[in-house]
C-alpha cells in the first residue's frame, strides 16, 4: 500500500520546493477570491454544456449561399484593411523604431519620449481606438484602418527598436569609420541588419491585425466583424455558420503562409 | 587602334550583375497598396480636411470627469480577474495540449495531429466571437468571458509551448527515453524543466494580451469595463470617456510593468 | 547464453547513407567490449540499435533474447542503460534527480509525474551518486558541473537503472585526457565489481588496448577485427582506419601511433 512516508521529493527535505509551493498557494487563493467576481460557477457550467450543444447544433442549418457575395466583399475588406493598415504602420515604426533604439537615437531625450509614446499606443486593444475613432470620422473602414495602423506602430516600432539594438556594432563601426554621415550609418549598417527579423515581426503583426480585423466591425469599423454580431442577433444560424468559416479559412491561410515564409526566411531567402 | 591588346590586359569582367527584383516587389506592393485604399473608398483628401475636425474632437477629451471612479475600478476589477481566470484555464488546456502536438514528444501520429489541429483552431476563432456564441449559450457576465479568452489564448499557448518543446536538445530527450521513460514521464522530466523560462516568459505574455482583450468584451455582454466606455461614447459624454480611457490604460500599463519586472526577477 | 544478440543487421537512413552493411555480433554478460573505428564507421548506430533509439532496416537485434520492438522497448530500456558522449543530462534539475530519471521505468509512473519516489529510489540513486564520487554534489544543478562531473552523473544514472548491461557512445570524446583516464577506470570497475556487461565505443586506440577485454573494430559499416588487444596488430589496426583513396603509407601508422 502506498503511504505518505515511503514518498518523497527530490529535495533535500524531502518536500516540494517553496518558492514553487508558494506561487501554487498564492494563485489558488488569488483564484478563490476572485471565483464569485467572475461568478464562475461550475454546476451553471456543466448544466449549460447541454444548452451549448443545442446551440451549436442549431448552427448545422443549410448555409444562405444567397449571402456569399456580400461575405466575400466584406472579408476581402477585412483583409484589405488588415493589409492598409500593417502597410502604413511600417513605414511609420521604421523611423520611430530608429528613435526608440538605444544605439540608434539622437538623443536620451528622444528615446525616452518615443519608448513611452510607443508604450501608450500600444497599450489600448484595438477595439477602443476603433470606438474613438468611429466616433471622430464616422462609420466605415477608415476608423479600423486608423485604429489598427495606431496599435500596430506602438509594437512594431518596439519591435523594431529591439532589433536595432542588437545589431552586431562592429559592422556599424565599419561603415562609420569610412566617414559616414548619420544618416547614412543608419540606413546602411543598422537597417540592413535589422531587416530579417523585422520580416518575421512585420509576419506575426499581419497573423494578429487579421484577427483584429475581423472584430473591429462590431463597433462599425469596417470588416466582416459587424455582419458577424448581426448574424447572432437576429438568429441567422444560416449566415453565422458560414462567417464563422470565412474567418477561420481566413486566419488559418494567413497562419500557415507566415509560417512556411518565417521558416523560408529562417533557413535563407534561397533555400 | 589599339585597342585589343589592352582589353586582353585587363582582368576578366565581372559576370552580368544578377536582376535586381526588388523594384519590381516594391512597384507590386504599392500599386496593391492603392488598390486598397481605392476600393476602401478611403478618401484621404477627406482625412486631411478632417485633421482640424480631429484636432477638436480629440480636445473634448481633455476634461475627464472622475466622478464615478469607484465604479469604474470596480469593473476594472472584474475586467483583471477575468483576465486571470482565462489565463489559468488557457494554461492548464495547454499544459495537456503542447506536448501532444510537439513532433518529438507526441507519442503517435495521430495524436500529433487532432492536437495540432485543435489548436489551431482555438487560435483561430476570434475571442469576440467565442465570447458571443459563450454568452448565447450561458447567458450575460463575466465568465462567458473567461471562457472565450480561455479557450482562444490556450491555443497560442499551446503553440508557443509545443514549438519550445520542438526546440528541446534531441540528446537530453534521448537521455531520458534510454531510461525507458514513457509519454508523461519524458515530458515532465525532459519536456517542462527545459523550457521553463520560456514557459513563463509565454504565460506572462498572453496574461498581458487577456488583460486588453478582457477590458472590451463588455461589448458584447461578457462583462467588465468594455460596455460602460461603449455607453459613455453613445452618450457622447466625452469626459466619461476620457476617464474610462484612462483608467483602463492606467491598468494596463500597471499590468504591463508588473510582468516586464516578474519576467526579469525569472530570468 | 549471450546477452546482446544482432544477426544479419543492416541500416539505411533515409537520405540513403548505409550506416551498416550486415552486421553479426554476440555479446557475452560480464564482458568489457570495446567497438574501435574510425567517424562513420557505424559505431554510435550499432550501440543506438541495442537500446531502441535506432531501428535496423533489415536483420534482428535481441536483448537476453527479447526483440528490440516497441512492445519490449521499456523493458528492454530498465536493463539497458546508456551513457552519452554529450552526456544528455536534463540542466536545470538537480543531480540527485537525473539520477532519479534512472529509476522512471522500474516502477509505475504514477508518482514520478509529480516528481515523487519511493524511500527506496532515493536510497539508490544516493548509492549510485557515492559510487562515482559526487555526494557533495547531489542538490546543484546538473548544468553547473563540469564536463567530467556530468559525465559522472550520467554513470551514475545509468547505475541507478541497475541495469544488466551498460552502453556508452563515446563517453569520453569530450573530455580531457586526465578525466578520460578516471572515466574509463571508472566503468571498468563498474564491469569487474558489479557483473555489469559493459560495450563502449572508442576511437582512441590506446585507451581501447588498455581497457577492453575483446575489441570489436568497425570500419563502413562492417566489423573488420574481433579479438583481444593483443591480436590488434599493426596491420589490423591499418585494416580498422584505413579510407578510400588513402596510400597505405607510413602517415597513417604514424597517425595511429599517437591516437
Amino acid at each position: 500500500m502506498i503511504t505518505a512516508s515511503t514518498w518523497r521529493w527530490p529535495t533535500p527535505n524531502g518536500l516540494p520546493p517553496l518558492p514553487l509551493v508558494g506561487g501554487v498557494v498564492t494563485l489558488l487563493g488569488v483564484l478563490w477570491l476572485t471565483a464569485p467576481i467572475v461568478e464562475v460557477d461550475f454546476v451553471r457550467l456543466f448544466g449549460s454544456f447541454g444548452k451549448m450543444m443545442h446551440f451549436a447544433g442549431q448552427m448545422f442549418v443549410t448555409p444562405d449561399w444567397g449571402y456569399v457575395p456580400q461575405l466575400l466583399a466584406k472579408m476581402l475588406e477585412t483583409i484589405e484593411m488588415t493589409v492598409l493598415a500593417t502597410a502604413i504602420a511600417i513605414v511609420v515604426s521604421l523611423p520611430l523604431g530608429l528613435l526608440a533604439a538605444s544605439n540608434a537615437t539622437p538623443h536620451p531625450l528622444i528615446y525616452r519620449i518615443t519608448r513611452d509614446l510607443l508604450s501608450l499606443m500600444r497599450a489600448l486593444p484595438e477595439l477602443v481606438w476603433a470606438l474613438v475613432f468611429v466616433s471622430a470620422v464616422g462609420l466605415g473602414p477608415l476608423p479600423g484602418v486608423m485604429a489598427l495602423a495606431f496599435v500596430t506602430v506602438g509594437f512594431m516600432g518596439k519591435f523594431f527598436a529591439e532589433s536595432i539594438e542588437v545589431v552586431d556594432h562592429k559592422a556599424v563601426e565599419g561603415v562609420r569609420a569610412h566617414g559616414a554621415g548619420w544618416l547614412q550609418v543608419r540606413l546602411f549598417a543598422m537597417l540592413p541588419q535589422a531587416l530579417p527579423d523585422f520580416v518575421g515581426t512585420v509576419m506575426y503583426i499581419l497573423d494578429h491585425n487579421m484577427r483584429a480585423a475581423a472584430i473591429l466591425g462590431l463597433v462599425g469599423a469596417g470588416g466582416i466583424g459587424y455582419d458577424l454580431v448581426m448574424s447572432m442577433r437576429l438568429f441567422q444560424y444560416d449566415r453565422l455558420l458560414l462567417i464563422a468559416l470565412a474567418i477561420y479559412l481566413a486566419v488559418t491561410a494567413l497562419d500557415r503562409t507566415s509560417d512556411h515564409l518565417r521558416s523560408r526566411i529562417i533557413h535563407g531567402r534561397h533555400a | 587602334m589599339n585597342a585589343q591588346p589592352l582589353k586582353a590586359a585587363l582582368p576578366e569582367q565581372l559576370p552580368p550583375k544578377p536582376r535586381n527584383p526588388m523594384p519590381v516587389w516594391i512597384a507590386a506592393t504599392l500599386a496593391m497598396l492603392w488598390l486598397i485604399v481605392w476600393d476602401l473608398e478611403i478618401s484621404f483628401e477627406t482625412l486631411a480636411y478632417g485633421v482640424e475636425d480631429m484636432a477638436e474632437y480629440f480636445g473634448r477629451y481633455g476634461q475627464p470627469d472622475f466622478t464615478n471612479l469607484s465604479r469604474y475600478l470596480a469593473l476594472m476589477g472584474i475586467t483583471l480577474a477575468t483576465a486571470l481566470w482565462g489565463t489559468v484555464f488557457a494554461l492548464l488546456v495547454a499544459f495537456f495540449l503542447a506536448p501532444l502536438a510537439a513532433r518529438n514528444f507526441s507519442p503517435n501520429a495521430v495524436a500529433y495531429r487532432i492536437a495540432r489541429e485543435t489548436l489551431n483552431f482555438m487560435r483561430a476563432m476570434p475571442d469576440l466571437l467565442l465570447a458571443l456564441l459563450f454568452v448565447a449559450a450561458l447567458g450575460l457576465g463575466p465568465m462567458p468571458g473567461a471562457l472565450a479568452l480561455g479557450v482562444h489564448t490556450a491555443g497560442f499557448l499551446g503553440k508557443f509551448f509545443a514549438e519550445s518543446l520542438e526546440r528541446v536538445d534531441r540528446g537530453v530527450c534521448e537521455g531520458v527515453a534510454s531510461t525507458g521513460a514513457n509519454f508523461p514521464q519524458m515530458v515532465m522530466y525532459a519536456g517542462w524543466p527545459s523550457i521553463l523560462r520560456e514557459a513563463l516568459g509565454y504565460v506572462l505574455y498572453i496574461l498581458d494580451r487577456n488583460v486588453r482583450m478582457a477590458s472590451v468584451l463588455g461589448l458584447v455582454g461578457a462583462g467588465g469595463i468594455g460596455l460602460a466606455l461603449h455607453d459613455t461614447l453613445r452618450l457622447f459624454d466625452y469626459g466619461q470617456s476620457a476617464a474610462l480611457i484612462l483608467v483602463i490604460l492606467a491598468t494596463i500599463l500597471m499590468i504591463d510593468y508588473a510582468s516586464a519586472w516578474l519576467r526579469r526577477r525569472l530570468g | 547464453m549471450s546477452v546482446i544478440h544482432a544477426r544479419s543487421v543492416t541500416k539505411r537512413f533515409p537520405n540513403g547513407f548505409e550506416a551498416l552493411k550486415g552486421i553479426d555480433l554476440e555479446i557475452q554478460p560480464g564482458s568489457f567490449t570495446v567497438v574501435l573505428g574510425p567517424s562513420g564507421a557505424g559505431k554510435s548506430t550499432l550501440l543506438r540499435l541495442l537500446n531502441g533509439l535506432e531501428t535496423p532496416t533489415s536483420g534482428e537485434v535481441r536483448v537476453y533474447g527479447q526483440p528490440v520492438d516497441r512492445r519490449h522497448l521499456r523493458r528492454i530500456r530498465s536493463q539497458v542503460a546508456m551513457v552519452f558522449q554529450q552526456f544528455n543530462l536534463v540542466g536545470r534539475l538537480s543531480c540527485v534527480t537525473n539520477v532519479l530519471t534512472g529509476r522512471l521505468a522500474h516502477r509505475s509512473w504514477v508518482g514520478s509525474v509529480f516528481y515523487l519516489f519511493r524511500e527506496e529510489d532515493m536510497a539508490i540513486a544516493r548509492g549510485a551518486l557515492y559510487r562515482v564520487g559526487l555526494t557533495d554534489k547531489a542538490w546543484e544543478r546538473a548544468d553547473k558541473l563540469s564536463g567530467g562531473q556530468q559525465q559522472r552523473v550520467g554513470i551514475a544514472r545509468a547505475l541507478a537503472q541497475q541495469p544488466k548491461v551498460i552502453l556508452a557512445d563515446e563517453p569520453v570524446a569530450s573530455l580531457d585526457p586526465v578525466t578520460s583516464e578516471e572515466i574509463m577506470t571508472l566503468l571498468r570497475e563498474i564491469c569487474d565489481r558489479d557483473g555489469i556487461t559493459v560495450v563502449v565505443n572508442l576511437h582512441q586506440v590506446e585507451l581501447a588496448r588498455r581497457f577492453a577485454d575483446r575489441i570489436i573494430g568497425m570500419n563502413s559499416g562492417k566489423i573488420v577485427f574481433d579479438g583481444s588487444p593483443d591480436q590488434m596488430t599493426q596491420p589490423v589496426l591499418r585494416t580498422i582506419y584505413q579510407r578510400e583513396g588513402i596510400e597505405d603509407d607510413n602517415s597513417l601508422d604514424m597517425a595511429l601511433a599517437y591516437a
